[in-house]
């Protein structure tokens, strides 16, 4: 079947299959940079904003959020145009393998969004939907509190 | 696998939600958590509930009501915002993960009662009712498992809890890391008036039978100002049953939940004063 | 000192990772692709009598189905190490004998994956249950023979008795260990457990297969060996190497599970009889089960030594779990024992004995730290003891006895891998400023005054401690591991830096063009890296040994000396004065103590278009003649609840000597990833199997992964030194720290506790049972049946 998703800010007609996942929808239809680590709702690579909050998209089918607005990593920033968040990761060096960090971006960015300033217990709680297996989460936690420095409550 | 030819359905009424559920295979869709995790078989529709308005939370006379389209975050929101259901709060932050949080809804979490369930053992220590849809009379959420209510056909409105301040609840769970499911979830709720314990609830989820309360235990605290001497007798009552589970045998889970419930006890006596 | 190495330089795919750009193996895709999904045993044990997969075939959808009744057996090892391999050839791509849950039994591809899926429902398999063997050891002379006269056979001439379930065995001695040990006035013996562990990488393997316009396969793959890969492919498929392309796009993280040939030549296989292209993706469960894991070990210690603490006699025998098929079984092994002894080379009788038996669990293969971790676990804990026994300060006796500069250890030479070692000399070694500067950093003296069994801080429900420990690794296999890299200029003065080099999130192209930044004087930026593809790129064996900084460096480093004289000669060309007249200076050739100078862009420009015309390129190979180690020390601060037996982790220190930190961010990033995983191993990462061999945890959320709420405040500093043979001074960096968690927490615990910890991981119920058992230092084996 066809369905029209508001994604990253553009009206989408994409196929799919009633049953399927967001994520299966997403990846199927382009938008690769939504990682599949695990399709059980553990390891938070395939987050996208739904509205403005983070969902796995691989817990969600795509047939109950065809009103919503849908944001993957590249919505909130792209190569011409990257998010300070997206650059606070280069610059702290919380990406390693990187397959983790479209997820952890995303949960970021839905952090800060609510909560500009949040403490170090904040971000942890944020980014606790969220697996690394490369980094240890120092720099990533570093590259959060970088941004949130940066960011002011108006630019995001 | 889902099938692909499964029908969504999106009612705008619940009566219409009532109806479209008595059909083969059609089942509710809140969040889908559960419905991805457990796969059901001969699927042949979902109702959806998003369009039922069922996502508010209020404060109605002596009670705070949460819809059962309520995301556990929207619920976590509402209580640090208004500085109410500590307990419960508490124990819906450490659920699952945030972005799960965002997506997994009060009605659905309650309908299937997963055995690391973080949900029923506050809800239950505060003696929660659940209206469902079409039935006039409130169902407590103790009934709503030991009288199979959650087996049936059916609709969760919304989950109705006693607003009084004079109630204090904590809730303690066991797991190593943040992100692994607990193996069993305590909650002790006090109503205290001048420093004495009027009434108690203690439960437990994650042993056999789904959840126990543990009555002998609760008779002890009942009365007291939980002297050393109370806590230790209520401890000696408080001995949940578990099933084996491959990471920890029975009889260290009753060691560990007999800690735990000591710390909540002794916790909750530093809240009294 | 340095321009462009020694800084922390971002990573040159940093932006377009966090941007979602790039694209790793499962983001490839064809329109007419074919989706394959692999049946997996769900008997430990057991003989494919018949198959029958015309039901199968029959489906709409189905294109193929492959098995042992129509792929030819060729054996061959999945470890993907260089030729020939020290693992043993006892696998087919299909094997008729099932020897793990988890085992391939066919495949099929098809135009869905859930046809695909839906129709390994319909092949009727006839199995046979063979009785398993689900213990280490059960294992060796069992009347069960998991390798039953099946050809399987060592590619190299080692040890190898597939008839008593021994996949590998290793055996040297330095001195006399027996009669010294007999002499010793003290004398312990202790047995250590380390677990199954899972490689958990966020991306799962994945491989997709096609055939080029021209009718070549090209792989793209999840794979920290993209050559080995081409080498194996062809192998199996019985076609020219040359037939086949291995592309390595970005990787999700590898840690060693990524150095196996598993799935590439399956959809290869599939791309070869359907000529279509082909794509299997394993689910996490799948990675679990059938993938490879960290070796279960049990290592033993005999030590005898004087009442001052020096140690005559050392003995380490390793008993080492290979699974159902004996992947870098036999390096693994060997690696327990050469990568912990040399650590304290002033003792003169040395014995190391190991062997590496079959079960019918699942396969070891390489984990970081590569038996290292396993072996470090007993020889940590044994040197607290001993310390603690003769009354000596660990931090001045690790001083004194550990290897130093300018000195040898006979294990190096006795012990290498499947065949005698390289004796080297060590040459950087900073080891003892890491222990000060960790000691330091982590408040170690004030702390162990503070923490004892009797101390009044641990009076109660509550007990902290703090340990430490020192280590060892290695960079790269010295006279094995080979990298190559090659170098073009532009007409704009930027340059083409193709290699071999597997950057599998490792940060290695960046580090690499950092090199060759040094090397040329110009800016990382100038560089347009491209890694491991075996059409373009130049060999290289692999990302795994911690070779890529140190081996494959070294390549660059001399391709780029090569590029900087051709540029010297142009230069002094165009300026018409003698080669060494001139130098080069900030993306330009200079002359010395002169004005005159050209840029580089003028310098390409004239040598494709004006005089003497001539591509500037050049391409260099590095073969190491030795494996410099990398120090550490870690000292770890603990809190006991002994009513609970959890251990949390206070504080975590890390000193570590990696020579000269080509980037010291990456480096970081390196020891903090390993830290935190090793962490993990210590605690509560375990394998948990059914009574039918069966994993149980075979979820992430089982598994217990940590996530950012979860991790202690760790401190990592860089101690440096300069490694002469290593490009720039630098060593390798990516394994050492996975080791140190396990011997250290054991060591904290003991201070805490005054009792030992013998059976990783750490679980809570382990813990308390350790807690309440009556004598002060008891065996595992002895806990384990009260």
């Amino acid at each position: 079947m066809r369905q029209v998703f508001k994604i990253n800010s553009v009206e989408k007609e994409l196929t799919l299959n009633p049953g399927d996942t967001l994520l299966q929808t997403l990846r199927d239809n382009g938008y690769t940079e939504v990682k599949c680590g695990c399709s059980e709702g553990e390891c938070g690579a395939c987050l996208v904003l739904l509205e403005d909050m983070p969902v796995n998209s691989c817990q969600v089918f795509a047939m109950s959020v065809k009103d919503k607005k849908i944001s993957t990593v590249k919505g909130i920033g792209n190569l011409f145009h990257p998010h300070i968040i997206q650059k606070a990761f280069v610059e702290a060096g919380a990406d390693q393998c990187g397959f983790c960090t479209p997820g952890m971006v995303i949960a970021s960015y839905a952090l800060l969004k609510k909560n500009p300033k949040p403490t170090k217990q904040e971000i942890n709680e944020a980014l606790d939907g969220n697996l690394c297996r490369c980094t240890g989460y120092v720099k990533i936690i570093e590259a959060v509190e970088n941004a949130a420095a940066i960011l002011s409550p108006k630019v995001i | 696998m889902m099938s692909h030819d499964l029908q969504w359905y999106y009612p705008e009424k619940i009566s219409e939600a009532l109806k479209l559920i008595q059909k083969e295979g059609v089942i509710l869709h809140a969040g889908g958590t559960r419905i991805l995790k457990t796969e059901p078989r001969n699927l042949k529709g979902f109702v959806d509930i998003s369009h039922l308005k069922l996502n508010y939370i209020k404060k109605e006379v002596k009670n705070i009501i949460i819809g059962a389209g309520c995301t556990l975050s929207d619920v976590i929101n509402y209580c640090k915002k208004t500085n109410s259901l500590d307990g419960l709060c508490m124990a819906l932050a450490e659920t699952a993960s945030t972005p799960l949080r965002n997506r997994i809804t009060i009605g659905g979490s309650l309908k299937d009662f997963p055995v690391w369930s973080s949900l029923y053992s506050p809800l239950i220590a505060l003696d929660a009712k659940l209206e469902l849809a079409g039935v006039k009379e409130l169902c407590s959420l103790e009934d709503y498992v030991k009288k199979n209510i959650i087996k049936s056909k059916h609709i969760i409105k919304q989950v109705v809890i006693k607003d009084d301040k004079d109630i204090i609840c904590r809730v303690m769970r066991f797991n190593l890391v943040r992100f692994e499911y607990p193996i069993f979830n305590v909650a002790v709720a006090l109503k205290v008036k001048d420093k004495v314990v009027m009434d108690s609830r203690i439960v437990i989820t994650g042993v056999k039978g789904r959840f126990h309360r543990f009555k002998q235990s609760e008779k002890v605290l009942n009365g007291s100002t939980l002297t050393d001497e109370v806590i230790a007798k209520s401890t000696e009552y408080f001995v949940p049953k578990f099933h084996h589970d491959y990471k920890y045998s029975p009889e260290y889970r009753e060691h560990i939940a007999k800690v735990y419930f000591n710390d909540i006890v002794k916790e909750l006596k530093e809240d009294m004063k | 000192m340095f321009k462009y190495v020694n800084k922390r330089s971002e990573k040159i795919d940093g932006l377009s990772l966090a941007t979602g750009e790039e694209k790793y193996t499962d983001d490839f895709n064809a329109k007419d692709v074919l989706y394959v999904s692999v049946l997996h045993s769900g008997y430990a044990h057991a003989l494919i009598e018949d198959i029958d997969d015309s039901a199968a075939r029959k489906m709409r959808g189905v294109v193929e189905v492959l098995s042992c009744k129509n792929v030819k057996r060729i054996l061959y090892t999945t470890a993907g190490q260089g030729f020939p391999e020290p693992s043993p050839y006892d696998s087919a791509l299909f094997n008729n004998v099932m020897r793990f849950v988890g085992d391939n039994v066919c495949a099929v591809a098809a135009e869905s994956k859930e046809v695909a899926d839906e129709a390994l429902k319909k092949i009727k398999i006839k199995f046979k249950e063979l009785k398993p063997i689900l213990s280490l050891r059960e294992s060796e002379g069992s009347s069960v023979k998991i390798h039953d006269n099946d050809g399987s056979f060592p590619k190299i001439p080692v040890f190898y008795d597939a008839d008593k379930n021994i996949a590998s065995k290793v055996e040297a001695e330095v001195g006399n260990f027996e009669l010294a040990y007999k002499s010793s006035t003290c004398k312990i013996e202790y047995d250590f457990y380390a677990p199954y562990a899972n490689h958990c990488a966020i991306e799962p393997h994945a491989s997709f297969s096609y055939y080029d316009l021209r009718g070549r396969m090209v792989i793209v793959t999840t794979t920290q060996v993209p050559f080995h890969v081409r080498r194996i492919v062809a192998a199996l498929l019985e076609i020219p190497v040359s037939q086949i392309r291995v592309i390595k796009p970005r990787i999700g993280g590898g840690f060693g599970g990524k150095q196996e040939v598993l799935l590439e030549p399956i959809v290869a296989m599939m791309t070869l009889r359907t000529k279509r292209p082909c794509k299997l993706v394993y689910s996490r469960k799948e990675v679990f089960k059938s993938t490879r894991a960290r070796h279960e070990y049990e290592t033993s210690f005999r030590v005898g030594y004087e009442p001052d603490g020096k140690i005559n006699a050392f003995h380490l025998d390793a008993l080492e779990n290979s699974g159902g098929y004996g992947s870098h079984s036999l390096t693994v092994l060997s690696n327990a024992g050469s990568k912990t002894l040399p650590l304290f080379n002033k003792i003169e009788n040395v014995k190391f004995t190991g062997k590496g038996v079959y079960t019918n669990l699942p396969c070891g293969g390489a984990y970081r730290g590569y038996g290292a971790t396993e072996a470090y676990f007993g020889f940590g804990q044994v040197v607290d003891m001993i310390c603690n026994d003769t009354g000596n300060d660990i931090i001045e006796y690790y001083k004194k006895w550990s290897i130093k500069s300018g000195e040898t250890s006979p294990i190096f030479q006795a012990l290498g891998e499947g065949k005698e070692g390289v004796a080297m000399s060590i040459g950087s070694c900073a080891l003892v400023e890491c222990i000060d500067e960790g000691a330091k950093l982590s408040g170690w003296y004030d702390k162990k005054k503070l923490y004892s069994v009797d101390s009044e801080i641990n009076k109660g429900r509550f007990k902290k401690g703090i340990g430490m420990v020192a280590l060892m690794q290695g960079s790269a296999i010295p006279e094995i591991d080979m990298a190559s890299a090659y170098i073009k200029m532009n007409e704009d003065g930027a340059f083409n830096l193709s290699v071999g080099a597997t950057d599998l999130g490792t940060g290695s192209d960046t580090v690499l063009a950092q090199i060759a930044s040094e090397v040329l004087d110009t800016p990382v930026d100038k560089f347009i890296v491209y890694s491991s593809d075996t059409d373009h790129t130049p060999f290289d064996t692999g990302a795994y040994a911690s070779s890529t900084t140190y081996l494959s460096g070294q390549a660059v480093k001399k391709a780029a000396e090569d590029i900087k004289n051709q540029i010297l000669q142009v230069g002094a060309e165009i300026l018409g004065v003698e080669f060494n007249d001139v130098e080069i200076v900030d993306n330009k050739v200079v002359l010395k103590n002169g004005k005159e100078e050209v840029s580089y862009a003028e310098i390409c420009q004239y040598s494709m278009y004006q005089k003497n015309q001539f591509q500037i390129q050049a391409t260099a190979s590095h073969v190491s003649p030795k494996s410099p180690p990398p120090f550490a020390a870690h000292f770890i601060e603990i809190e006991v609840d002994t009513f609970t037996g959890i251990i949390k982790v206070l504080n975590y220190v890390a000193a570590v000597d990696c020579g000269t930190a080509i980037n010291p961010r990456t480096a970081e990033g390196q020891a903090e990833g390993a830290i935190v995983n090793g962490l993990a191993y210590a605690l509560f990462e375990n394998y948990y199997f059914s009574k039918h061999g069966r994993m149980l945890n075979d979820t992430l959320q089982k598994m217990g992964m940590y996530t950012s709420w979860d991790i202690p405040p760790i401190v990592v500093k860089l101690v440096s030194s300069y490694e002469e043979t290593g490009p720039f001074g630098a060593k390798s960096i990516s394994e050492i720290n996975i080791n140190g968690a396990l011997p250290a927490i054991a060591n904290a615990f003991y201070n805490a506790t005054g009792k030992r910890l013998f059976k990783a991981p750490f679980h809570p119920e382990y813990v308390l049972e350790v807690l309440n058992s009556a004598k002060l230092q008891e065996n595992v084996y002895e806990v384990l049946e009260t």
